[in-house]
């Protein structure tokens, strides 16, 4: 039914994977590392959906369900990272992820 | 909906989306302005949406729409308007020593490649069995107690966990706890005054 390689679209994540770790590593301003979490979760989800159109009957179905769960999980990192990106920023008055290194004051 | 596609005309497609992408992809790795990069992580989730659909599993690649590029990322952007200090000259973009650090994914990329082109080819053969994801059979496949486990169970962890996040959010991000008190104390002093 589709003709696009499953070793094709393992490829493609495997690069957005690694796009999005480097843009974690790399970039200090705290928004652009949260961006690269967002990459390397999109990347094992895309890995999850190549590797379902291997399998047959239910199994296939199963690699298409667990990126909605993951999507979900996603929304609520999201969430909580945003809000305590915006509490820390109130009291250092910076996006800058290497003055987030402290955990008292 | 794209099931008539026949191979050529799917293959020029998934080209397309896949360079889309990736483009998108290094466009955020560049770009210096956060609002540029969520632009661009944008891109990325509507070219993945597209894959999904040439994949033949059109629901998620809605989904991906709705909650990614539409919820996600419309919070992304509405916080960094909101903190409105997020020029990236004030932070550096990346540092001299950082270019050494990107040695690790290019490493992992080379090991990703290197393991998946040495599988045997029956392992990433594409089954025709392969169920299309439509909605009837993805809601059957995990609410249906009858025919199996279901993932009922994890779907109602899934609920509880949002609404712990969203709880947890809102906490976290109000100025303090009682500032609404003082805000109707200082309404009532108005009102009494009045």
């Amino acid at each position: 039914m589709t003709p696009i390689e499953p070793l094709h679209v393992q490829l493609l994540a495997a690069l957005i994977f690694s796009i999005g770790l480097a843009v974690v590593l790399t970039r200090r301003n705290i928004f652009f590392v949260l961006m690269g979490i967002e990459l390397m979760l999109n990347a094992v989800n895309l890995s999850f959906v190549g590797f379902s159109r291997t399998f047959s009957g239910e199994m296939s179905l199963t690699g298409q369900i667990t990126p909605l769960f993951t999507i979900a999980i996603a929304a609520a990192e999201a969430c909580v990272g945003l809000a305590m990106v915006i509490c820390i920023t109130r009291v250092k008055d910076t996006v800058d992820s290497d003055a987030f290194s402290g955990m008292r004051e | 909906m794209f099931q008539g596609l026949d191979v050529g005309l799917s293959t020029i497609y998934f080209l397309l989306f896949g360079a889309a992408t990736a483009a998108c992809a290094l466009g955020v790795l560049c770009s210096r302005h956060p609002l540029n990069a969520t632009i661009c992580l944008i891109g990325t989730m509507l070219a993945i949406s597209g894959i999904y659909a040439l994949l033949a599993s059109p629901f998620l690649g809605v989904v991906q729409v709705l909650v990614y590029a539409g919820a996600i990322m419309m919070l992304v952007v509405f916080v960094i308007m909101v903190l409105n200090r997020a020029r990236d000259h004030e932070v550096p973009r990346i540092e001299n020593w950082s270019y050494a650090v990107l040695l690790v994914p290019l490493l992992l990329f080379i090991t990703f490649v290197h393991t998946l082109t040495a599988l045997p080819a029956e392992t990433l053969k594409s089954d025709p069995g392969s169920l299309r994801g439509d909605i009837a059979p993805i809601a059957k496949s995990m609410f249906d107690v009858n025919q199996g486990h279901g993932y009922w169970l994890l779907f109602e962890c899934i609920g509880v966990l949002l609404l712990v996040a969203v709880v947890g959010a809102v906490l976290l991000a109000k100025r303090s706890l009682d500032t609404p008190v003082e805000m109707l104390t200082v309404g009532e002093e108005a009102h009494d005054s009045h």
